[in-house]
């Protein structure tokens, strides 16, 4: 694990991002989206599993994801998250956000 | 309604259930197949299960972050809230009990005082367009009258001439009886006579039938009547066809022509029946009809004309009249109020007084919840600083604290709106009749919630507020001393004594009060009225004019009461009079003395007709010549009595015996002479805190009046005596009925009705404040023994004595004792000078009352700092020792 590992509130950010981000393929359920984004991220964020679920919730409040119960391919009752219309929108404009963030913070540190 | 209400609550509460379980079974889940994938990398059963919950984090947290977010957090905190004040409240019931007793006392006392007085005075007359209504009165400087009675002819002429209003209607002042007969019994009705536009000026409108127009003014009297909506149910069974039915009122025929609206029952709300003035036409022209003022008049304002603007034209007319009719009018002036002023009266000064004193009792109530407050909010300083330690968020904390004052201000304003709902009626019992409305007076809920609010407001701002903002300042140093900073434990003492001092201050302002009026009540009830009230029996009759148009048929009447009363088995005495004392009538009349010029006296004279044994009858002493006897007939000598004021003023050093006088101002040859035959002592004709007025006494014989009491005096109870006298009344004349009967007693306690309510009311808030002031100390004391205790030990261990122990604790109490006094004390004399009005006797800085009251507050707050002082020193060193 990287030495500084990225504060509380950046994470926050970046989860919703990046289930959004994991939602784009397919529905899923909340293990699977946790599996997935340390998947992605190759073990670099340290995204405590539980965060998802209030991050999932949030999501579905403001309506960019959806959810039903489904049964998974072992025959198990699940809660699967999808992208909504909405959501798929606001993932286009959180991502160029974030990236204009990053290449902000990276243009200081390239200055400073 | 609530069944709505609890479905929806069920539902919510289901939801969040399911919402629960949901997560639960997510988070299972997720647990599950992350064991799963633990376990296919060959960790054991155990090792995987611990490592899948390592890695998801606290289940417990999350679950709490997912209902925030979930949704309504407010509301699903707030019962955990409410569950963990309810629970906090509980562990220090004390407190708890005493805030709520605080916040129901104040709330309780100033929703009743307030819904009073809102009902008494500031709610509008139910008329429309009330503020357009002016009442419109007589001036005379010559005979000191202010607003009085209006002569018919005046009415007339400003009916007719002031342009800026639309109409004036009059009605007689002070309402009359007529007898109804010819179903049952004679029952008596109560009757006002009014002009034909009267109801259309008031704007009351009819039910059934019509009211009157404004031409029945004239030549109608007695022909038509309007009924009151309660005549009409009680009189006549609701019966709609009454309209157009003749009755029989007085032995006349005439017409019911409407009813009434049952909100309309102006000027009185026991009015009847309302006929017409019925004048003759040809009066306008007599003399008398300018002379004689009888008569209320009631303007309504044309549309667009201010009061002011409509007042100027008034003064031209009345100016004009002046200069017309001099001989009636030459110092008549008259003068225009709001009709909601005039008739709320002197009921203002005793109602804004009450008023005044709620207020310092809400303030009192404020500075004590405040006070527990902050006492409740230090013994929980380490609690929070502990919280704020371990990272609760401040606004969670302020959360947690407003439930908590929810939750006592839901206590609190439930048991004060049941102490509201018993003060309201308390105060419809207590109120003089007539005072308030007979709406009655509900509980004002807006005024429930304002002073619930305002009192909560200042428990949060006073108290919580504080001891969390020092709680905040370092959370360090606040564990470390345990919750209490060194500084910032002062700064909450001299907190907390600073509002125990202004408890004291204002308590000893409400109760100076309060003693004054309890002092001048006491001096009122010891006037001696001028005649002995005990055991007599008043019976009010007024004998119609139809059947009694002569004098002998008046005396006859009178004779045959007289001695049939006499023969009533323990009747000691009965005697007649034209009206009782105390009852705020009486009638006055101009007069002049034999051999001085006319006009020298400008004051009026009181007038009553008594009959031969009256003063015996009241036990008044006679103190010089004779009273009256059998000889004092129609067509003998006329006389008089004049009472000892009389005497003084007008004969000082001279006998009057003998002395002739006639009621007119200036005698001519049509002048009645009376000889002065006595001297009477004098009864209080007004009030017991009026002084007695110069007044003549007549012969009812010589001048026979058909409205009388009868006075009867008995050894036993005279109320039970009334079937006997009605029965004496039906046999001289069966269709004779009582109008009222009570005893002379209950006639001088009416007369104080005024200044008890107001003395009562203002007793029990300053009784309530005091407590809540006791309380208050109580509090402040209680916190400071105890913050002592282990002061105390240590000096009772080094052998100091219990006496001395305490006494330290007293002597802090002194500290804000002292102040409280003085500043309280300074407060009175300046806010107990508005109370000079209502005070018989009592100067506003009466020194005895600033002796008693301030001694009596400070031993109270004495021994409520007593208590916990001695409480403390009674604690085992040892213990005390530990404690911290």
């Amino acid at each position: 694990m990287p030495a500084a590992s990225p504060s509380a509130d950046v994470l926050r950010g970046t989860l919703d991002l990046l289930i959004l981000k994991t939602l784009t393929l397919e529905p899923m359920h909340g293990w699977g989206i946790s599996q997935r984004i340390e998947q992605m991220s190759k073990g670099v964020l340290d995204v405590n599993q539980g965060s998802l679920y209030p991050a999932l919730q949030r999501l579905e409040q403001r309506g960019w994801i959806g959810s039903d119960w489904r049964t998974t391919t072992n025959n198990r009752r699940a809660k699967y998250y999808r992208l909504t219309a909405t959501g798929r929108r606001a993932l286009g404009d959180e991502t160029a956000s974030w990236r204009r963030y990053v290449s902000t913070v990276e243009l200081i540190l390239g200055t400073a | 309604m609530p069944v709505q209400r609890i479905v929806l609550r069920l539902r919510a509460a289901l939801r969040r259930r399911t919402a629960d379980r949901e997560l639960d079974e997510e988070i299972r889940f997720h647990l599950e197949r992350e064991q799963e994938k633990n376990v296919s990398r060959g960790m054991s059963d155990a090792d995987a299960w611990r490592r899948a919950y390592v890695s998801f984090g606290g289940v417990q947290q999350v679950r709490e972050a997912h209902r925030e977010v979930r949704g309504v957090p407010w509301l699903t905190d707030l019962s955990g809230d409410g569950r963990v004040a309810l629970r906090t409240l509980a562990r220090r019931p004390a407190l708890a009990v005493a805030a709520v007793i605080t916040l129901a006392l104040g709330i309780g006392a100033n929703t009743a005082i307030f819904s009073a007085v809102d009902a008494a005075i500031l709610r509008p007359l139910p008329f429309p367009a009330p503020d357009r209504l002016v009442m419109l009165g007589e001036n005379n400087p010559e005979m000191n009258w202010h607003m009085e009675s209006v002569a018919g002819a005046n009415y007339l002429d400003w009916k007719e001439q002031v342009g800026a209003f639309q109409d004036i209607a009059a009605y007689t002042s002070g309402t009359g009886h007529l007898t109804l007969t010819g179903a049952g019994d004679p029952q008596l009705l109560t009757t006002e006579a009014v002009t034909g536009n009267f109801f259309a000026v008031l704007g009351g409108r009819a039910r059934l039938g019509r009211v009157f127009t404004d031409d029945e003014t004239w030549d109608t009297t007695h022909a038509t009547v309007v009924l009151s909506d309660r005549a009409w149910r009680s009189h006549f069974g609701a019966d709609p066809a009454v309209v157009g039915r003749t009755i029989h009122l007085d032995g006349r025929l005439t017409r019911v022509i409407g009813v009434m609206a049952p909100g309309f029952t102006f000027p009185s709300p026991t009015v009847d029946v309302w006929y017409t003035q019925g004048w003759d036409r040809a009066s306008r022209t007599q003399v008398w009809f300018r002379r004689a003022h009888w008569l209320r008049a009631i303007a309504r304002l044309e549309p667009g004309v201010s009061v002011d603007q409509a007042n100027a034209q008034f003064q031209l007319v009345v100016r004009r009249l002046q200069q017309q009719y001099p001989a009636t009018n030459r110092q008549m002036g008259a003068g225009m109020v709001p009709l909601h002023t005039y008739l709320v009266g002197d009921t203002r000064t005793a109602l804004f007084v009450l008023l005044a004193a709620s207020g310092l009792l809400l303030l009192i109530a404020c500075a004590n919840v405040g006070n527990l407050m902050l006492v409740h909010a230090n013994g929980r300083a380490p609690e929070v600083a502990l919280r704020l330690a371990l990272g609760a968020g401040p606004w969670r904390l302020t959360r947690q604290v407003l439930t908590e004052s929810l939750v006592l201000s839901s206590l609190g304003g439930a048991a004060g709106f049941a102490l509201a709902w018993l003060g309201v009626r308390a105060i419809a019992l207590l109120a003089p009749a007539h005072t308030l409305p007979d709406a009655g007076v509900h509980v004002d809920w807006s005024v429930l919630a304002y002073t619930l609010a305002i009192t909560m407001a200042c428990g949060v701002a006073f108290g919580i507020a504080p001891a969390l903002w020092s709680a905040r300042r370092d959370p360090g140093d606040a564990i470390k001393e345990g919750g209490r900073g060194p500084h910032e434990g002062h700064r909450m003492r001299r907190w907390g004594e600073a509002l125990a001092i202004a408890e004291i201050a204002l308590a000893l302002m409400l109760s100076s009060g309060a003693g004054l009026l309890v002092r001048s009540l006491w001096r009122l009830a010891h006037v001696p009225p001028g005649f002995d009230p005990h055991g007599v029996l008043a019976v009010g009759l007024e004998l119609p004019q139809a059947r009694y148009d002569t004098t002998p048929k008046i005396s006859a009447f009178d004779h045959a009461l007289i001695a049939r009363t006499r023969a009533i088995n323990g009747v000691t005495d009965a005697a007649i009079v034209s009206h009782l004392p105390l009852t705020g009538t009486e009638w006055t009349s101009s007069f002049a003395i034999a051999g001085r010029p006319p006009g020298e006296f400008g004051s009026e004279v009181a007038h009553r007709e008594v009959g031969p044994d009256y003063f015996r009858a009241m036990r008044e002493p006679l103190l010089a010549g004779r009273t009256f006897n059998s000889t004092d007939r129609d067509g003998s000598q006329r006389v008089v009595l004049i009472n000892d004021v009389v005497a003084r003023r007008f004969f000082p050093g001279q006998n009057p015996i003998g002395q002739r006088l006639t009621f007119d101002k200036v005698p001519d040859s049509s002048s009645v002479w009376r000889t002065i035959v006595g001297v009477v002592g004098s009864e209080h004709q007004i009030s017991l805190d009026a002084e007695p007025r110069i007044e003549i006494f007549s012969p009812q014989e010589q001048d026979p009046s058909g409205d009388i009491f009868l006075l009867v005096r008995t050894t036993g109870d005279p109320m039970s005596l009334v079937p006997q006298v009605r029965a004496v009344l039906h046999e001289i004349d069966p269709e004779q009925a009582i109008v009222e009967a009570q005893t002379l007693d209950d006639v001088v306690t009416t007369s104080m009705a005024r200044a008890r309510f107001l003395t009562t009311l203002l007793f029990v808030l300053a009784i309530v404040g005091l407590a809540l002031a006791v309380v208050g100390v109580y509090g402040v004391m209680a916190q400071l023994a105890q913050r002592r205790t282990h002061e105390m030990g240590i000096r009772l261990a080094l052998g100091a004595s219990t006496g001395a122990v305490r006494w330290l604790i007293v002597r802090h109490a002194l500290t804000m004792l002292v102040p409280g006094l003085a500043i309280g004390i300074g407060g009175a004399l300046l806010t107990t000078q508005a109370l000079r009005s209502v005070l018989y006797h009592v100067a506003p800085a009466d020194p005895a009352t600033f002796v008693v009251v301030p001694l009596a507050l400070a031993l109270s707050a004495l021994v409520a700092s007593w208590l916990p002082a001695a409480h403390a020193s009674r604690a085992d060193p040892a213990q005390a020792l530990r404690v911290e």
